[in-house]
């Protein structure tokens, strides 16, 4: 028999809005009853609007943990890569998204914290302390984390080279990686605009996912990391299928 | 039946009493840490601790003793609302929170509790207690994960024993219509309780009572308390049950010392909970005090331990009209 293990939540004791800006927010009930109705009412969205189809389902892990990877052209993706996924990865499901845009004030992060379940990334100035708590995360509350390793929306729709810090959450561990490939986010709600644009189509394909137990931690790791994430969601944006058959 | 005066909420002048009283203290000790602050002698850290207590006291009370004078329903919905709220602290202090059906069936046990106080079907309010321990015991079954399953159990059951089956007797006393007195001298009682024990172990000093669970608390404090409340307890008992079988002054001390005593013990048994898990407070969310539990700690005990004394002597919610709302 193991000794009773009593976990308090990791964000016990911060202020409501620290709480809402902290990455050990774990939500509650509430927390969750929120989050799904956000995340069906988003999945009912990008049907209606925008037939939004998702290929290659049988390529997510059978469970938690692991990291999507996407490229980022639109503030659609996070919504739409969260959408793809169900039960109980949807629920642990959490996006990386931009601090300064999406945690600027408290009501912005309240509706980030609880609809969007999303975790602040500081650009530029993330703690290596921050990246800890991440990484242990991931592993120890069984996460599913949800990332756009180009750092920031492509202004002209075309993929950028990946940011190593993908590799520092997973290099040197068994959790997978699971490339994904968002066509027409660019289209359907450009940077340049302020609402997203209905009636254009977003597909979604999954691709088989990658591992990097075997791969140092380290600078050089980190990079090897982001190039193979960055190959493997290339080839899927050049596959053949569906996605790039004409209408 | 608790005996009362026909009229509004201010009928009996035990009402008038313990609202004057109150408004009385939060003034006065306004006005002497306003004394204290003057005088230069205090530091600031400490002056702006006080300040932050008597703002918190200054919302805390208007809601605490607001729902009672405005009516049954309103004292029933605040019950429920503190319930939910103990639970809340709890759930995420112990982490029982990532145990998302045990978390469920909770909170709507304490929904279906308080549903019960405010129809005023007695016999569901205390049939509830067993079938939800029951249903928590055995709803995690098939999820077929046997790791943790003793820890979890007991964790939901202490929860819903705690903040849902006992606090909600603080609700059912409402179902009485003399409620208002007894109901406002618990309140008052178990917060003076604190500044009591606090105030005496100040005072005389000595040994300290349970030194690994609470390194502040002595055993004078303790007793002091004890000796303070029951005297208080006891006086305005007197006033709140005159002509009935408790208006005896063996029940009243009896009564008097209950409320410290379960007030003290509801007091200790938080502060295992928090040394167990190694934690301060159980939230942020008072200023000064803490979280929700830490300032309600006290009333988790007393509210069933006093609503059985009276309900064995004089039964509660006799004269009203009972299932209200289901017929």
């Amino acid at each position: 028999m193991e000794a009773w293990k009593l976990r308090p939540a990791r964000d016990l004791g911060l202020k409501p809005a620290e709480r809402l800006r902290s990455l050990g927010r774990e939500p509650g009930l509430i927390g969750l009853g929120i989050n799904a109705a956000w995340r069906r009412g988003v999945r009912a969205y990008l049907r209606a609007c925008h037939g939004f189809r998702v290929e290659g389902l049988e390529n997510l892990p059978p469970g938690p943990p692991f990291v999507m990877v996407a490229n980022h052209a639109s503030h659609l993706d996070a919504l739409a890569l969260s959408a793809a996924l169900r039960g109980h990865a949807a629920r642990r499901a959490h996006a990386m998204a931009a601090g300064d845009l999406f945690f600027a004030n408290p009501a912005v992060s309240a509706l980030s914290a609880y609809a969007i379940n999303a975790l602040p990334v500081w650009r530029g100035r993330s703690s290596r302390g921050d990246l800890d708590t991440m990484r242990a995360r991931l592993a120890e509350d069984h996460l599913v984390y949800i990332l756009f390793p180009e750092g920031t929306r492509s202004r002209s729709g075309s993929m950028g080279a990946f940011q190593p810090g993908l590799g520092m959450l997973v290099a040197g561990t068994d959790i997978p990686v699971v490339p994904c490939w968002l066509q027409g986010a660019h289209e359907a709600w450009p940077p340049q605009s302020r609402t997203p644009r209905p009636f254009r189509p977003l597909h979604l394909r999954i691709g088989p996912p990658l591992r990097f137990g075997q791969v140092p931690a380290g600078r050089a790791g980190w990079q090897q990391v982001a190039a193979a994430a960055e190959a493997a969601v290339r080839l899927l944006s050049s596959e053949r299928g569906p996605l790039n058959e004409a209408p | 039946m608790i005996p009362h005066p026909p009229g509004g909420a201010f009928a009996h002048p035990v009402t008038t009493g313990i609202i004057i009283a109150t408004l009385a203290v939060l003034a006065v000790s306004g006005l002497a840490i306003l004394g204290i602050a003057r005088s230069g002698r205090a530091k600031p850290e400490f002056r702006r601790e006080l300040w932050l207590r008597w703002a918190s006291w200054c919302v805390l009370l208007p809601l605490m003793l607001g729902p009672v004078l405005l009516g049954r329903e309103w004292t029933i919905a605040a019950v429920t609302v503190l319930s939910l709220l103990c639970y809340r602290e709890y759930a995420r202090a112990t982490g029982l929170f990532r145990e998302r059906l045990l978390s469920l069936i909770i909170v709507l046990g304490i929904l279906a509790v308080n549903f019960a106080a405010l129809d005023n079907w007695y016999g569901f309010f205390t049939a509830l207690w067993p079938l939800t321990a029951c249903l928590l015991a055995v709803s995690t079954i098939p999820l077929d994960r046997p790791a943790g399953y003793i820890q979890r159990t007991a964790l939901a059951i202490l929860a819903f024993m705690l903040f849902g089956a006992g606090l909600a007797h603080l609700g059912f006393m409402a179902n009485d219509p003399g409620y208002r007195p007894l109901v406002l001298l618990l309140l008052t009682a178990v917060a003076l309780n604190d500044v009591a024990a606090f105030t005496c172990g100040k005072l005389i000093g000595g040994p300290k009572l349970l030194p690994a669970t609470s390194p502040n608390k002595t055993i004078s404090g303790s007793l002091g308390a004890v000796a303070v409340t029951t005297s208080l307890v006891a006086l305005v008992g007197a006033a709140i049950f005159r002509g009935t079988p408790l208006a005896n002054p063996v029940w009243l001390v009896a009564m008097g010392a209950l409320v410290s005593i379960a007030g003290q013990a509801g007091d200790l048994l938080l502060s295992s909970i928090k040394r167990d898990l190694g934690i301060k407070d159980m939230g942020t969310v008072l200023p000064g005090h803490g979280g929700v539990l830490d300032r309600f700690n006290s009333l988790l005990l007393v509210a069933p331990a006093i609503f059985h004394l009276v309900h064995y002597f004089l039964g509660f919610g006799l004269g009203a009209a009972s299932r209200v709302i289901t017929g």
